[in-house]
Order: C-alpha cells, then structure tokens, then sequence
C-alpha cells in the first residue's frame, strides 16, 4: 500500500470533497429546521416550500447523496489510483461528473421544494434528474474501472478497498435503475420500495464506507491490516445476505409472512459480515486508540458505531422488538448512527487524511479538528439517546390504545428538546470543520504546528 | 485464479447474489396474486379523490403519517372504532376494531404511501372517522382541532379569505376514501347489532349493555 512514484493531480479529489463538505453544511442546516418545528410547530411556517413534508426529502437526499455519496466518491478519486499504482483515468471526466453532480443536487433542492417529488422514500427525485444520477454514476464507474484495469504490475492482487468500490458500483447502478421502475403498484411497490431503501444503505453507503475505513484505518495508524480472511469473509457475506433485507421495514404489515420472516433471517445473519469487518477494524486500530490523533478517533467512532447501529437492525426486525420501535423515532435515532455516526466518521477521517496529502500541507488547525471531533460525538449522542428513550417510550404507549395518540405526541416533547439542542452541537462541529476545510484550502499559515 | 486479482470474477459474484436474493425478495412477489388483486369492496380513485392523493404526495404528508395498520391487537384497537364513537353514531357501546391492512386494499396507489414513521397517527382507516368540515378546519389550524398536534398548517391549500381552495377539498375527498377498499365500519356496525340482538332481542339497543361495564376514553 506504499505510494509509488506516480504523481497524482488529484483535482477531482479535491473538488468533489469541497462541493461534499458545502452540501453537507446546507442540509444539516434542513435539518436543523425540521427540528425546531418538533418543538416549535409554527415556526417560519405558512411557506409551501419549505414545510416539513417538502424539505425533509431535501435533507435526507441532501445528505445521502449530496454530502456522504459524493464526499466518498471524493475519497475514491484519491485512493483508487494510490491502490492501483496509476494515475486516474481521467481527472477531466471527473471534473463533468463533478459538474454533474452539482447539477443533480441543485435540481433536487428546487424541484423538491417545490412538490415535485415521486414520493417514494429516497426516491423521490424526478425522472429527468434519476437520468442524471444514472449518466453520472456510469461516468464515475468508467472512470473507476479503467483505472483498476490498468493497475500496475505490483498491484494485480487487488486491495479490499478496490472490492468494495467494485460491488458498490455495480450495486448502486442496479438499485438505482430497478428501484426507479415506474411500473410496481400497491404493495409491491411498498416492496421494491424497500428492496431499494435498505439496500441503499447496505449496498451504497455501508460498501462505500468500509472502502475508506479499510483503506484510512491502516494508514492513519501504520498497522498492517489485522486479517485478509476476514475482509474476504465479510465481503462475501455482505454481497450475499443484504440484498434479501427489504420486507423487514414492512414487519406486520400487509405484505405476505414468508417474506417478513426471510427478511428477519436475513436480517440476523447480518451480523456475521458486520462482526467480521468490525473485528478486522478493532484489530487493525489495536495499540493507536489513545494516540490523540482526531483521524484515528473519528475511525475508532465510527467502528463502534458501526457496530452498535447494526446491533441495532438485525434486534429491530426481531418480531417483539419490531412491535415496539417500528414507526417511533427510535428509528430516526438508529438511521442517524449509521450515516451520521459511522458512514460520515469514517468520510471525515478520510477527508482529515486526505486533503493535507493533496494540498501537500498540513492541517489549518488540529485542535479545530480534536473540536469538530468531540461536538460531533457529544452533539450525536445527545441526539440519538434522546430519540431512543423518546421513540421506546412512545412506542411502549401506543400499545395500550386508551391512550390517545395526541397525548403520546405531547409526551415526546423534552425528547424533541433535547434533539433539537444536540443538533445545534452538532451542526456547530461542522461548521468547524468546514472553516479548517476553508482555511487549509486558502493556504497561508496553520494555527498550531501539524499533528498529522 | 482468484477473484482479488481478476475483477471479472468478482463482478460475476456480486450480480450473481444480487439476482439471487432478488429473485426470491421481489421478483416472486411481484408475480404473487394475493398481492395484485383488489379486494371485494374495492374502487379505483375517483377523480377529485386522485387528485387529493397527489396533494398529499406533492405536501409529503407520508413522512409523519402510515397507511397500514399492522396486524397488532394494539393497532386494530386504536385505529377502528372506540365505544364513545358506536355508541354516539350506531347507539352500541362496543370497541369495533379495524382491520388489519390487506394487500388487495392497496392495488390501485401507484406510488404507494405505506409509509416508515408516525409522528402523526396512521391514516389507512381514517375515513369516515370525522367528517369534511373537520379535516377542513383540521388542515387549515391543525391545533384547533387537535391541541397538541406538531402538523404545519396547509394555509396555502386556502384563499385569502380562509376558504379551502379546490386542492382542500380534494385532499379531503382522499382522506375520506382511505380504508374504505374494506366496508369495515358497516360490516362491523352489522356484527355488533346482530350479536346484540341475539344476546338480548327485548332491550333497546343503547340500553343492552349496562353502563358499569364499559370503558371510557377510548379513542
């Protein structure tokens, strides 16, 4: 995993991390709208376009897509020529994928904004700009296969990150396409919906993560990767098990019972690639958890919540647990865990160690980073633990049905306060993170001599 | 030769297990009857009722609100028909529960609107519950009718002068329509009196079961 004497321009890197980090603060701030209405009803309200209904698939495509699919799609450009050995194909066509990209985004804000939504969760966006995300997912896998291709003669044997990168071109490209199919109705839209949704997550998102928490891991520490066979074992298992999760957001509902029970195996059986790359991590990052490196903490964050978000899911399709949790906020608390507290860590980690490599300078600030860092893990604990108890407690009164919904809705109030007020926390450690983004960008002198 | 060093060997694998769990998740669904066949009581959209489900699509209403009720006992209880509400419409005091969602119910909504979260109450069995002028005064000041509630206002589904544009009422129309591709309410109104009848034919029906017995609050 040595850099080799190549030389790498890496402007789509660079490029595709700051557009990332910009869309990312955007969003958040979405976020942080809908937020305050949980506590807040009428506030900034009687406005069409920015109503909870319309902006929340803004913040959720924003981020997913916006900030962590393309803050990762970044990082690829940066580490898939290093793993390869070769310069990337085309730093031209990265750049129109960028281009692209920004315009897919956009399109999405207004568009959304204004109604125009297929109202299927995290397909929501138009045909016109699903095309787009098509196009432009094909210009970044051209652009990521023909590098590998031409990997060089050292670097045959290809690296688990590059594994990883492969499946979630491909998983992407399929889901992406089949999910967006306008001829399901009915339940078996509900289905495909789900066969979508999850996978989403466990085949863009989870892959794209463990590609850069495989590949940051063991050069933030220095330590050799702790075990080949577990990363083939867990990538194996991830291609096969996930794909058949679906039914398991429709548990009780009207979908048939062999398909909620195959979907709770499978479910289970999430836990072996799960535990497979979480221990490989944990073994890696062995001996360098106190090493006061913010890189390394950010990774050690996410493993752990990694971990415990997909503890989590396979418990949450669990008939008994499923009962209560499903349809509480709860469940807002666990999908934050997975993007935010995992699949985000890792990005950021990535990010931290990329752009001084790229800039050939280090840092702005490290003690900005150790903030962003500390803000970022307090502010989503808050948010996350407060949903939790909330979403457990409602979920447990909606079972007993002399209690009326609008008093369990009134019962959730203190939870939402403490939500709203951890997101504030964590919407301030971005804006750390986006202003020693900035400050490094812009060159000139750091704050404190580098750690990394 | 091993897939680390031949891409096309991984690629190869990782469609193979995408079909395969595919096939078996939705593709055998999808050619299942039981899961594209409308049920007895069921109806296509009526106009003004399709266009109320593209407001509620275009508003992004399925974000706090489901349209399923799972087969729960909890679920049946809380959404069918509390003994307050029999006993002021049909003069019987019972708790009719409402049905779990069926697939058949749901053959006509492309897209579907099953929903994930319930910041709001599910809404598969909600017409018929309150009537339009309630929804009306429901979308317009959401805490008017329901104190408490975190919905936003729909002022821009109202003219200047308050009153509910074309798009309110046929949100309304919609709303009105859920649940009814099962006749729940009548057949269970039927079941009830029916079982009345037989356990006491000579006592009016508000009086056949005494007052000490029953439950209050239920909603």
């Amino acid at each position: 995993m040595n850099d080799t004497a190549v030389i790498h321009e890496d402007t789509s890197a660079r490029w595709f991390i700051y557009t990332a980090v910009t869309f990312f603060l955007v969003t958040i701030l979405i976020g942080i709208l809908m937020a305050t209405r949980f506590v807040f009803p009428e506030f900034l309200g009687g406005i069409a376009a920015i109503s909870n209904g319309r902006i929340r698939p803004i913040h959720t495509n924003g981020v997913l897509f916006g900030w962590l699919l393309a803050a990762n799609m970044g990082l690829a450009y940066f580490v898939v020529p290093r793993l390869c050995g070769t310069k990337l194909f085309s730093e031209k066509l990265g750049l129109a994928t960028l281009g692209l990209w920004v315009v897919i985004i956009l399109g999405a804000v207004v568009t959304l904004a204004s109604g125009d939504t297929q109202a299927k969760e995290y397909l929501e966006l138009d045909t016109t700009l699903d095309i787009l995300v098509t196009i432009a997912w094909v210009m970044f896998s051209v652009n990521m296969f023909v590098t590998i291709a031409r990997r060089s003669k050292e670097r045959q044997q290809m690296y688990v990150s590059l594994w990883y990168l492969m499946g979630t071109l491909i998983w992407t490209a399929v889901l992406w396409i089949v999910g967006n199919l306008p001829v399901y109705s009915g339940v078996n839209d509900a289905n495909v919906n789900w066969w979508f949704g999850h996978n989403a997550v466990g085949l863009i998102f989870t892959p794209m993560g463990l590609a850069m928490a495989y590949y940051y891991i063991p050069k933030s520490t220095g330590n050799p990767l702790y075990s080949h066979k577990l990363s083939i074992v867990g990538f194996w298992t991830i291609a096969f098990l996930y794909i058949w999760n679906g039914a398991h957001h429709i548990i009780f509902g009207p979908i048939p019972t062999w398909l909620q029970t195959v979907a709770i195996l499978f479910s289970i059986s999430l836990l072996i690639p799960v535990w497979t790359a979480v221990s490989n991590f944990y073994g890696t990052l062995r001996g360098k958890w106190t090493q006061g490196n913010y890189v390394v903490k950010f990774l050690v964050a996410g493993t752990t919540f990694y971990l415990l978000t997909c503890f989590q899911g396979p418990m949450h399709s669990l008939r008994t647990v499923n009962q209560i949790v499903s349809k509480t906020d709860w469940i807002i608390g666990h999908a934050h865990m997975a993007l935010f507290g995992a699949f985000s860590f890792f990005a950021m980690a990535g990010i931290y160690y990329t752009l001084p490599r790229i800039l050939k300078r280090p840092m702005y600030s490290d003690r900005l980073g150790e903030w962003h860092f500390w803000l970022s893990f307090v502010g989503f604990l808050g948010f996350a633990v407060s949903l939790w108890i909330g979403g457990f407690v409602q979920g447990l009164q909606w079972m007993n049905y002399t209690i009326s919904f609008l008093d369990t809705v009134k019962a959730m109030y203190p939870y939402y306060l403490v939500r709203l007020l951890s997101a504030v926390i964590m919407i301030a450690a971005q804006l750390l993170f986006a202003f020693n983004i900035l400050k490094t960008a812009r060159g000139g002198a750091q704050l404190k001599p580098a750690m990394v | 030769m091993k897939f680390e060093a031949k891409a096309f060997l991984l690629v190869i694998g990782v469609v193979a297990f995408m079909f395969l769990g595919t096939y078996f998740t939705m593709i055998v669904p999808l050619t299942d009857p039981a899961l594209y066949t409308p049920t007895k009581d069921a109806k296509p959209y009526t106009t003004l009722e399709a266009k109320g489900k593209k407001i509620y699509e275009r508003e992004g209403c399925v974000y706090c609100h489901t349209q399923q009720v799972r087969n729960l006992l909890e679920e049946t209880q809380r959404y069918g028909m509390g003994e307050e509400e029999t006993f002021k419409r049909f003069g019987i005091r019972t708790l009719i529960q409402a049905p779990p969602s069926q697939p058949g119910e749901y053959v006509y909504d492309q897209p579907h609107l099953l929903g994930t979260r319930r910041v709001g109450p599910d809404l598969a069995r909600v017409g018929g519950k309150y009537d339009n002028t309630w929804h009306l005064n429901h979308f317009r000041d959401p805490r008017s009718t329901s104190p408490g509630s975190l919905m936003p206002a729909y002022t821009w589904l109202y003219d200047k002068a308050g009153q509910p544009t074309g798009e309110a009422v046929a949100l309304v129309a919609y709303i009105q329509k859920l649940g009814t591709n099962y006749r729940w309410r009548e057949e269970g109104v039927e079941q009830a009196r029916a079982l009345q009848s037989k356990r006491a034919p000579a006592v009016p029906a508000q009086q056949a079961v005494p007052p000490t017995t029953t439950q209050e609050g239920a909603q």
